[in-house]
C-alpha cells in the first residue's frame, strides 16, 4: 500500500460571491497548482464534492470539473453525502493513492449556495433529513440540530452562553484567518442578544450560508517526492467513515456515534490516539456540533465539551490539549457545503506545514478532521493528518 | 402495543414488498390513513422503526416483524422552526420535537402547541389529519404522496 500525502491546496474566496461554481472551483485550482505543473500532467482522477444540484441547476459534476483543469478521459465523479461530500472526495482519493488505482488525484468540492437566495438554500438542505417522517413535518437544518442542543442542555450543566462562547472562540480565530468568511471578533453579547433561529439556537450558533471551493491534491510517495519539497507535504496517515441513522429522532441526540466510529477507525488507521492531536478542524455547522464532536473524537470527557473554547491549562481533568477550529470553524470561516471538509483539510495542511501565520499552533504535527453530513452524524468522515517533517 | 394480524417476519422475500403493506411507504401511510400507526419491531433485540424497513438498524437483523404502536409518549427535545422550508411558511413558527412513543419507538413531528408550553418530558398524543387540513403546498408533494395523511402531536 502506497502512502498518500496533501502536497498542495487551494481554496477560492468565502461568502457571497459573483463567481458561479465552476469559476469558484477554477480559482481554487488555480492556487493549489501555482507552483505545479498542469494538472493533467500530475493527477488522473477525480472527485468532486457537491451537495446539491438545486443551486445551479447542475449535475456531472465531476465531468465539469474535470474539464475546467484540463482532464480528459479519465475517471471523475461526484460524490454526495450533504455536507460530508468534500471530505468523501479526499476519502476517495485517499484510497485510489493508497491501493495504487492512481498515483495522484485531485479531490475537490464547491457549492453556490446563495443562487436560490435564503429559501433556495433552506429547500436543498431540506433535501437531507428523512422525508417520510421528518421533511413532511416542516424541519429546516437549525431546527433539526437546535433538537441536539436542546436535549445536550437538558443532560449536561451547559447553558446557551456556554453555546454562544464556541462562536465567539471561531470568530476571533476567523479574524486571523485570510481565507474566513468573517475575519471580525464578536462578543458574548452580540452572540447572546442575536435572534432566535431555532431555540435555542440563535443567529451566532449557525454556520452561515457560503459560496465556496477547495482543491486538494493526493499523491503517491513517488509523486509528492518529484513535486514537492518535504515539509510541504502533509502524509494521511489515517482515514474512517461511517453512516448513521437518516432520521434524527432515531439517534442518540447527545452521543455522536457515527462521529466516534469514523474517528475510532482514523486514529486505529494512523496508530494514534486522542492525545496526540494536537490541532483538530470539527464540523461545527451549529456551535452545539463542537462540543458534540469534541466529546466523541475522545478530546473531552461526557458532557464537557463546550470546554473547547478554554485553554488547555484551563480544561476538567480528562480533556486533551488539542487547538479546536484554529480556521474559525464551518462559523466563521463559512461552510459552502460541497467543500467544508477540504476546506478543513486546508487548515490541516496550513498547520502542519507551519504556513498558519497568526493562527499557527506552536509544535503542531498531528491534525484530526471531522466533517459530517445530514443531521449530524447521518454520514461522517474522520481523517487524521501528520506533518511530513516532525511538525511546524 | 401488539404485533399485528397476519404479521410477516423477515426477512421479507421479495413477494413481500408490496403497496399494500406497511413495510413500504404506501402501505405505512394506508395504515395511518386507517388510525393504525405501525412500526417494524426487529424479533432479536426489540428495536422499534418508524417507518417500518426491512433490516433492523440495531443489530442488522432483518428478522423484522410488524407492530401497532400506542399514540402516546413523551417529548425527548423539542425546537421551534422560525423560518421553515417554503411550503410551510404559513404554520411558522413551527413547533417540532422528537417523541418517544410507550413503545420506545421514536419519531419526528409537529406540535400542535407554542414552544414556551413545551418541556422536555411533556406527554403527548399522536392526531392524524388529512393532508388538506394541513394545507401543505401542494408542490411539495411528490405524486404519489398526495393522499398521504400528516401525522402531529398534542399535549396531553
Amino acid at each position: 500500500m502506497s502512502t498518500a500525502h496533501l502536497i498542495a491546496v487551494g481554496s477560492s474566496p468565502l461568502g457571497k460571491t459573483d463567481l458561479p461554481g465552476r469559476d469558484l472551483f477554477s480559482k481554487a485550482l488555480a492556487e493549489a497548482f501555482e507552483e505545479l505543473p498542469d494538472p493533467a500532467d500530475v493527477v488522473d482522477g477525480l472527485y468532486v464534492g457537491a451537495q446539491s444540484e438545486r443551486y445551479e441547476n447542475q449535475i456531472m459534476q465531476g465531468t465539469l470539473m474535470a474539464e475546467w483543469a484540463g482532464l480528459r478521459n479519465v475517471p471523475a465523479e461526484r460524490v454526495e453525502a450533504c455536507a460530508a461530500a468534500g471530505a468523501l472526495a479526499l476519502k476517495n482519493a485517499v484510497r485510489d493513492v493508497r491501493a495504487g488505482v492512481h498515483d495522484a488525484v485531485l479531490a475537490c468540492g464547491v457549492e453556490k449556495m446563495t443562487a436560490g437566495g435564503t429559501e433556495g438554500a433552506t429547500n436543498a438542505l431540506g433535501a437531507a433529513f428523512e422525508r417520510a417522517l421528518e421533511q413532511r413535518s416542516g424541519i429546516t437544518a437549525p431546527a433539526t440540530y437546535a433538537l441536539l442542543a436542546r436535549r445536550y442542555l437538558h443532560e449536561t450543566d451547559a447553558t446557551e452562553r456556554d453555546l454562544a462562547k464556541i462562536a465567539v472562540k471561531n470568530h476571533r480565530n476567523a479574524a486571523d484567518n485570510p481565507r474566513a468568511m468573517f475575519q471580525q471578533a464578536v462578543d458574548i453579547e452580540t452572540a447572546m442578544d442575536a435572534p432566535d433561529v431555532a431555540p435555542p439556537l440563535k443567529l451566532y450558533d449557525c454556520a452561515p450560508v457560503t459560496d465556496g471551493a477547495a482543491a486538494v491534491v493526493v499523491a503517491n510517495d513517488e509523486v509528492a517526492a518529484e513535486l514537492q519539497r518535504r515539509s510541504d507535504a502533509v502524509r494521511v496517515a489515517g482515514i474512517g467513515s461511517a453512516a448513521n441513522n437518516l432520521a434524527v429522532a432515531e439517534r442518540d441526540l447527545t452521543f455522536v456515534e457515527g462521529a466516534n466510529v469514523a474517528a475510532s477507525t482514523a486514529y486505529e488507521d494512523a496508530g494514534v490516539d486522542a492525545a496526540d492531536v494536537d490541532v483538530a478542524e470539527v464540523h461545527d455547522a451549529f456551535t452545539v456540533c463542537e462540543a458534540l464532536l469534541a466529546e466523541a473524537a475522545e478530546f473531552a470527557p461526557k458532557g464537557r465539551g463546550i470546554e473547547t473554547v478554554e485553554d488547555p491549562e484551563d480544561r476538567s481533568a480528562g480533556w486533551t490539549d488539542v487547538r479546536i477550529n484554529t480556521s474559525g470553524g464551518l462559523k466563521a470561516r463559512g461552510h459552502p457545503i460541497g467543500a467544508t471538509g477540504l476546506l478543513q483539510a486546508v487548515e490541516a495542511y496550513e498547520q502542519l506545514t507551519g504556513r498558519a501565520g497568526e493562527r499557527q499552533v506552536a509544535d503542531a504535527d498531528t491534525a484530526l478532521l471531522i466533517n459530517e453530513g445530514g443531521v449530524a452524524d447521518a454520514h461522517t468522515v474522520a481523517t487524521v493528518l501528520t506533518a511530513t517533517d516532525g511538525g511546524a | 402495543m401488539t404485533d399485528t394480524d397476519s404479521t410477516t417476519t423477515g426477512p421479507l422475500g421479495p413477494d413481500d414488498i408490496t403497496a399494500d403493506s406497511p413495510f413500504t411507504l404506501p402501505g405505512f401511510f394506508d395504515a395511518l390513513a386507517e388510525g393504525r400507526l405501525v412500526a417494524a419491531r426487529c424479533t432479536e433485540c426489540d428495536t422499534q422503526m418508524l417507518p417500518p424497513r426491512p433490516a433492523c438498524y440495531g443489530c442488522g437483523s432483518r428478522a423484522v416483524t410488524l407492530s401497532e404502536q400506542p399514540r402516546t409518549g413523551e417529548v425527548i427535545s423539542y425546537t421551534s422552526v422560525n423560518r421553515p422550508p417554503s411550503a410551510f411558511e404559513h404554520l411558522a413558527p413551527i413547533t417540532v420535537a422528537v417523541v418517544e412513543l410507550d413503545s420506545s419507538a421514536r419519531l419526528t413531528g409537529r406540535v400542535e402547541a407554542s414552544l414556551e408550553d413545551v418541556a422536555i418530558g411533556d406527554r403527548v398524543e399522536l392526531r392524524i389529519d388529512d393532508p388538506e387540513t394541513v394545507d401543505i403546498d401542494p408542490d411539495f408533494d411528490l405524486s404519489y404522496e398526495e393522499e398521504w395523511p400528516a401525522h402531529v402531536f398534542e399535549l396531553l
